[in-house]
């Protein structure tokens, strides 16, 4: 029975309760058991949000905000209470303003990475894009996990692009981040000049790290503010293969380091083939062609002399990649640069490339330095091995973030979805070994997050005390992070 | 001049704290990057030239009194003026001289530290601040054939100081100084027995009147013998008649030379030159007194007064002293002049130069903070590769080798005396 | 107010009677810094019950036990250079000053970061990370100023923002003393990794070590931290050289380094300076950017021979004093690019050639000749500090929020307006009057930049003083035309909450934030013993007396 002062807020069109319905907000993670949503509330604006967050503190109800499409699979929206409430923030869809002059995009959380791209490029610009995300992934909810984007080297800092936010806190206030912050509305602001670019602050505090890596457990966003990229005029990419991967990570290191190119990442040979294939078996062909490394690598050339810019950074590139003894391709096997750069600038076409060889994947990812992942990797492979995992079905993507200081390092296992139990066996046990190694479980999904924690208990303390501070009723996706889940409600 | 008359510099002083650290843009080696011995030393705060602006500004506003702590941070310290060469690189404020003040004023009221007393008890009775009978004062020439300015004249008088005349282990070092100038042919006497103190040490302890009485005293003396030119071995006499007596109006009227100078000028006229090698690399110390205290005293009169709004100017335009006009070239010609001789340079030089831990009186009151600031200034002598540690001043050298033998290091310590005495 | 013997004797047995004292002698060189007498009247701020120099972490974590047990409040300080760095709000305060936590405890060139101690200086790990080819950023306070200071507990970062950006940004672990006395690291230290991420599991407790300033020693002690590292073009030594008979302060670097170069551009007017400043930052070739301050000529040895050059040029009439009639330094910036090959520097050249050319930028002799560049380069590279020898004392950032460019624009020729009259008035250093704005891009101007204003006074004046307080009054009213820029003195510079109060005033106009704020500092520490003069207060000790707004309170000075 749907509460009636909810349906006042968003309209009873807007709350979903049909079974089939809420089975799209259902999570496919072997990690979690959720429970199914009371029912779905799609919000229109941040007024109705506010009021959804108050009417869920004055019942007591959780609520888990979403906002991408199903299907779901790293388990952060799953609900783990009955009588949870999805927040669907779907049709917050609005690209409120691009600034192209300050390249600031202010989206709400409905909007895609296509749909952002496509405003964008009409401006001269363009998103950091995390590779190749699903379709329908919200770009607020990506920016916000932090997942990583593809250019290192405009990586300053693990937030990145996020710049201000409007967030409904857990105890349904209202506030905004930044130079967002004020007494003026944003069109006040945007009439004095200010774009809500600054992401400092308010005072002493920095208040979108809090709700950076949060997965909703803090405030519902509705909406940001992301730096973006000048569109480029002139772009030049190519695959450095190499069967020893050391090499690769001294050239990655320092590309980073000098920022030369743009997008900048290495994959092994199937998630190249993943990446540009769309079938198991041209991914098989592709990547027999293919050597067992690949960095990818773009010169974007914008700004006054974009041509002038991309020679540059090529010639650099090209010595540095004869230091190492390593040669540059436009081509290798069916594999092309080209191809493999224009996909970055969208969204994966269907099928999303993580189920394009065997149906399903289970990824886990961590943060470490470059240096330090062929360890991982040789680890993963006797891992795997021990349990009966095929290694070559393993796709790795190794992704420099923060301009080089560290990278997410992202291990895939790929599998049919018969399989799951058994991979998430495997997940398990992978967890454990590279938690064991000094790798970082910086963004805490169910699959790995008692194991992540297990090594933070100070910082899961002070996370539960901040949490207390923001969501004192403990409405905000219960459970998840180092949050137990209320036992009376 | 009186500690009050500071208050200015008291109240600008920032607390940016450059005064611990060497200028930033001569900083090679962060090993080696402070400046302040005292503060290195003992961490506090109070300890630096920027704490001595704080605790003269407290002792004014009656906030705090001249107690044992006041006169213990006070006297750690060398008075060796790094800091006032580091505060000078930012701000018009005058550390060195303030922290002279604080411990004139102390001497005046009676705040003494017991071991400076007896120094200087020593000194009123002996005329030397060794503690040491005034009768001997001439023995470190005994042999010499030099003549006696009591009885004699000559042109130029050799005044080789309390260190050198009673420090057994530098005697020699005097009377090889005093062989090289005659053995030019310089017309050279001493003073011997009736050679007094020059009271710049006392007068770094805060007894004022031991200066004025001493000056007086040298003038007198000078202007008695008749000699055109006074050569000292020290330093810290060097520093005394060159630039202390002029401070207090007592300006000497003859030339006063360190004797690198002299013997500079000697190599530059032919008449001093080097026909021994010395294979051996040394790195040259310059001594505080010889070196950024050696610079001449400028004296300036008038008044503060505002441009630009309330930009702090005086009229007419004041000189600080900054340093700058020290003696430091003309040590290291002469040991560049000597054969196979190799010069090192420390990190830390010239104007910004590391004390040998001597100065200030720290010797006799505090011997191992003494020892502490000696040795390290033999560490950064050993990171540059040098075999030896070659000075200007037997205070420098007196130290090192107490640093040295409290350590342990093996590092040759050198008088510039001695090197050119072996390369003639 | 002393402490009880009982209570010193516990700080003592940790720390050890050589490392810890209660003499006034020396507790009283330990509150006053420069500023103070705006604040408090008098340059003698609380002093101290006693000030401790503890080892290591494990002391600190001690002694704020004890803090707590007996109710005493603390601060930690590196340098203690920032008047705010020292002040207490109460008698029965302590000082950690921080001295012998001094080492630089890592460099990993390879993944680009320093691990530090409190006490390491900006430019003692600029000279230590050159040797690895790295770099980090330029502080604009003095070579004393500590890299936990600059990078996670106060502020202050400048010209070097738009490549090494600033403000905790750079900040990639932590070792955190809290004020009940715990350990917390956060990030990938907890996890027993090496220090290359501060952010989680989960979202970053970064949020509330600091915002764009931090605490100030409001919520305990940062005894380690990991700062990113930038690459570094130049030698691994340089030296600053002069001339025999010159003073120190005229060392200087006798050309660009290899691998850099400096180009001084003037433009017409201000506008234009300002629009090609935006998109030379934009172009991202710069490595350093300075507008408003062209450290070009030499230092001067001190105020008199400063005063002789003005005036020697100003005879000569020097156009760089006339903003009106040609080249000045208003519409004059500073743009260092670097590279690694030549290659780069050729394309970064060209590029910076054709922008300006776009809005008819020339290169004058006098900014552009090569010792002139030299001097830019050390002056905007390393940190000469902060010039207060002019008048003694300056208001540093009054309103100065960070923001986006062309707003922060607008703020500073507004703030100039009422600076005017008081420069007329000869309250406060003139320099000539022109139109000027200075701010600093952070990361290529892709999150902005940071507003910056300055004026200088003689707090020992009272004119001088007057007019400055009467200036900061302005700008810090609430219910001032200048309540749209951003809550003033966002750097914390000029916030003494108990005399300006800042957030008191300011919080509610800006999504409350204050009420965060001072929830996280009661959280954080629950007896309130880390001391909140320059973080906020658990409650408010004043009350309004003007309607809402709480007048400043100057001259609070034993009992704050």
């Amino acid at each position: 029975m749907v509460d009636t002062a909810l349906e006042k807020i968003v309209g009873s069109e807007n709350i979903l309760t049909a079974a089939d319905v809420l089975a799209e907000y259902a999570d496919i993670s072997p990690a979690v058991t959720p429970k199914t949503p009371g029912y779905a509330v799609r919000p229109e604006n941040a007024r109705e949000v506010e009021a959804i967050v108050k009417w869920a503190n004055e019942n007591r109800t959780p609520l888990v905000p979403v906002s991408s499409g199903p299907p779901h699979g790293r388990g952060d929206t799953a609900p783990y209470t009955d009588g949870t409430v999805i927040v669907d923030l779907s049709r917050m869809k609005r690209i409120i303003r691009i600034d192209s002059r300050n390249k600031v995009a202010m989206i709400e959380p409905g909007v895609t990475f296509g749909e952002l791209q496509a405003a964008l490029a009409k401006e001269g610009l363009c998103a950091y894009m995390p590779l190749l995300p699903r379709r329908n992934k919200s770009v607020v909810c990506s920016v916000l996990e932090r997942e990583p984007i593809t250019r290192p080297g405009h990586h300053w800092d693990s937030t990145d692009p996020l710049l201000c936010a409007e967030v409904v806190f857990g105890n349904s206030d209202r506030f905004r981040t930044g130079e967002a912050s004020g007494p003026d509305t944003v069109e006040e602001q945007w009439e004095m000049d200010r774009v809500q670019m600054n992401p400092f602050g308010h005072s002493h505090v920095d208040f979108q790290r809090l709700l950076s890596g949060a997965q909703g457990t803090i405030g519902i966003v509705t909406w940001i503010t992301v730096k973006c990229s000048y569109l480029s005029k002139v772009s030049r990419s190519y695959l450095v293969p190499s069967d020893d991967i050391e090499p690769l990570l001294d050239l990655c290191y320092q590309l980073v380091k000098f920022r030369f190119g743009g997008n900048i990442f290495i994959v092994n040979s199937l998630n190249l083939a993943c990446l540009l294939s769309s079938n198991h078996q041209e991914i098989q062909d592709i990547k027999k062609e293919l050597p067992s490394w690949i960095m990818l690598t773009s010169f974007e050339g914008y700004g006054i002399l974009p041509g002038d810019k991309v020679a540059s950074e090529e010639a650099d590139f090209k010595a540095l990649a004869e230091e190492y003894r390593l040669k540059p391709v436009t081509t290798t096997g069916n594999a092309s640069a080209a191809k493999a750069s224009q996909l970055l600038l969208q969204p994966s076409p269907d099928p999303y490339w993580k189920t394009r060889y065997r149906g399903a994947g289970q990824d886990v990812f961590f943060l470490t330095t470059l240096d330090k992942t062929p360890d991982f990797s040789a680890e993963m492979n006797k891992l795997v091995e021990s349990c009966k995992y095929p290694p070559q079905d393993i796709g790795v993507y190794i992704q420099p973030i923060v301009q080089g200081t560290s990278c997410h390092c992202e291990f895939n296992f790929y599998h049919d979805p018969a399989e799951a139990d058994a991979v998430n066996e495997l997940t398990n046990q992978a967890c454990e070994k590279i938690a064991a190694m000094g790798g970082f479980f910086s963004r805490p999904y169910p699959a790995w997050k008692d194991i992540a924690y297990q090594q933070a208990a100070g910082t899961a303390e002070m996370q539960r005390k901040i949490k207390h501070l923001f969501d004192p009723n403990d409405i905000l996706n219960p459970g998840k992070l180092c949050f137990s889940i209320p036992e009376v409600r | 001049m009186a500690y009050q008359d500071y208050t200015h510099d008291m109240q600008r002083c920032t607390r940016c704290s450059y005064c611990k650290w060497i200028p930033y843009r001569y900083i090679k080696n962060t090993d080696f990057m402070e400046g302040c011995p005292s503060v290195a030393r003992y961490l506090w705060h109070a300890y630096s030239a920027s704490g001595k602006f704080n605790m003269a500004y407290s002792l004014l506003k009656d906030r705090i009194e001249i107690d044992e702590t006041f006169l213990d941070v006070l006297y750690h310290c060398h008075m060796d003026g790094s800091c006032d060469v580091s505060c000078k690189v930012q701000q018009d404020l005058e550390p060195l001289q303030l922290m002279q003040e604080l411990r004139i004023k102390c001497v005046e009221e009676g705040q003494l530290l017991p071991v400076h007393m007896l120094v200087i008890e020593g000194l009123r009775k002996e005329d030397n601040m060794m503690q040491s009978p005034k009768a001997d004062r001439g023995k470190w020439a005994e042999g010499l054939d030099v003549k006696d300015l009591a009885r004699e004249s000559a042109e130029v008088v050799y005044h080789a100081g309390c260190r050198y005349s009673y420090d057994e282990e530098l005697q020699p070092i005097a009377r090889a100084g005093m062989q090289i100038l005659r053995n030019t042919g310089v017309d050279i006497g001493i003073m011997g027995v009736d050679e007094a103190c020059c009271g710049g040490r006392a007068y770094e302890l805060g007894y004022a009147g031991e200066l004025t009485k001493y000056a007086e005293h040298q003038l007198e003396t000078l202007r008695t013998a008749g000699v055109k030119v006074l050569v000292t071995p020290c330093a810290d006499c060097y520093a005394a008649f060159k630039v202390l007596y002029d401070k207090i109006g007592k300006k000497p009227e003859i030339e006063i030379f360190h004797i690198t100078q002299y013997i500079h000028r000697l190599i530059e006229e032919g008449k001093i030159s080097f026909t021994k090698e010395i294979p051996l690399t040394v790195t040259y110390h310059d001594p505080c007194h010889l070196g950024r205290l050696g610079e001449p005293w400028i004296h300036w009169q008038g008044k503060e007064t505002r441009a630009m709004g309330p930009m702090i100017i005086h009229d007419p335009p004041k000189k600080f002293r900054r340093g700058t006009n020290g003696v430091y070239e003309t040590p290291r010609e002469i040991l560049k002049a000597i054969p196979g001789l190799r010069l090192v340079e420390m990190y830390r030089i010239r104007e910004y130069a590391w004390c040998c831990g001597a100065g200030g009186g720290v010797i006799d009151a505090h011997p191992d903070f003494a020892v502490w600031t000696g040795n390290e200034r033999l560490k950064e002598a050993r990171a540059v590769g040098a075999e030896a540690i070659v000075s200007a001043c037997g205070w420098c050298k007196r130290n090192f080798l107490d640093a040295a033998a409290a350590s342990g290091d093996n590092m040759e310590v050198y008088d510039i005396i001695e090197l050119v005495q072996k390369a003639l | 107010m002393k402490l009880a013997e009982e209570e010193y004797k516990a700080l003592e047995a940790i720390v050890g009677a050589e490392y810890i004292t209660r003499e006034p002698v020396i507790l009283d060189t330990y509150n006053q810094v420069w500023g103070n007498v705006f604040f408090f009247d008098e340059k003698h701020s609380v002093r101290p019950a006693a000030v401790l120099l503890p080892a290591n972490t494990a002391e600190i974590s001690e002694v704020i036990k004890v803090c707590n047990k007996y109710g005493i409040l603390f601060k930690p300080f590196s340098s203690g250079f920032e008047y705010l760095s020292l002040s207490l709000a109460n008698t029965r305060g302590i000082l950690l000053d921080l001295k012998r936590m001094n080492r630089i405890l890592e460099i990993d060139a390879k993944n680009m970061r320093a691990v530090v101690e409190p006490y390491v200086s900006v430019y003692r790990l600029q000279l230590e990370a050159a040797r690895h080819g790295l770099y980090t950023g330029r502080i604009g306070v003095g070579y004393s100023a500590g890299v936990i200071a600059a990078e996670c507990c106060h502020h202050g970062c400048q010209h070097t923002m738009v490549f090494t950006s600033g403000y905790g940004r750079n900040t990639l672990g932590v070792e955190w003393v809290l004020p009940t006395g715990e350990i917390l690291n956060m990030g990938s230290g907890e996890s027993g990794g090496d220090l290359f991420s501060a952010d989680g599991p989960g979202f970053s407790l970064r949020g509330i070590l600091r915002g764009r300033t931090g605490a100030n020693g409001g919520h305990g002690v940062v005894t380690k931290a990991s700062v990113k590292l930038y690459p570094w073009y130049g030698p691994p030594q340089w030296e600053q050289t002069r001339k025999p008979g010159e003073p120190p302060s005229f060392g200087q670097l006798e050309r660009v380094p290899d691998g850099y170069r400096v180009f001084v551009p003037s433009f017409k007017d201000l506008d234009a300076t300002l629009e090609v400043s935006e998109e030379l930052c934009r172009a991202e070739i710069l490595y350093a950017f300075g507008i408003g301050i062209i450290g070009t000529a030499q230092m001067q040895e001190g105020n008199d021979e400063e005063w002789a050059m003005i005036q020697q040029m100003m005879q000569k009439g020097n156009q760089s004093f006339d903003p009106a009639s040609g080249i000045s330094v208003a519409n004059s910036v500073v743009c260092v690019i670097g590279g690694r090959s030549a290659g780069e520097l050729e394309y970064k050249e060209k590029c910076l050639r054709v922008i300006t050319g776009k809005y008819g930028g020339s290169f004058s002799e006098q900014f552009n000749e090569p010792g002139a560049l030299a001097r830019a380069f050390a002056d905007i590279i390393w940190s000469n500090g902060v010039n207060l020898r002019a008048t003694g004392d300056f208001l540093p950032s009054s309103s100065s929020p960070d923001g986006s460019p062309a707003m922060l624009k607008k703020l500073a020729l507004e703030e100039a307006e009422v600076k005017r009259r008081y420069e007329e008035s000869g309250a406060f250093l003139s320099m000539g009057g022109g139109r000027m704005v200075s701010w600093r891009p952070e990361e290529h101007l892709s999150i902005g930049a940071q507003g910056i204003s300055t004026a200088q006074y003689d707090p020992y004046d009272p004119a001088s003083l007057a007019a400055a307080r009467e200036f900061i009054d302005k700008l810090f009213d609430p219910r001032s035309p200048f309540n749209r820029y951003g809550v003033p003195s966002r750097g914390g510079c000029l916030q003494i909450e108990p005399v300006t109060h800042i957030h008191q005033n300011w919080g509610r106009l800006y999504d409350n934030y204050d009420v965060y704020l001072r929830k996280i500092k009661k959280m954080l520490d629950p007896n309130t013993v880390a001391d909140w003069t320059a973080f906020i207060p658990p409650e408010y000790p004043d009350y309004a007396k003007d309607g809402d707004y709480v007048l400043p309170s100057y001259g609070k000075e034993e009992e704050i």
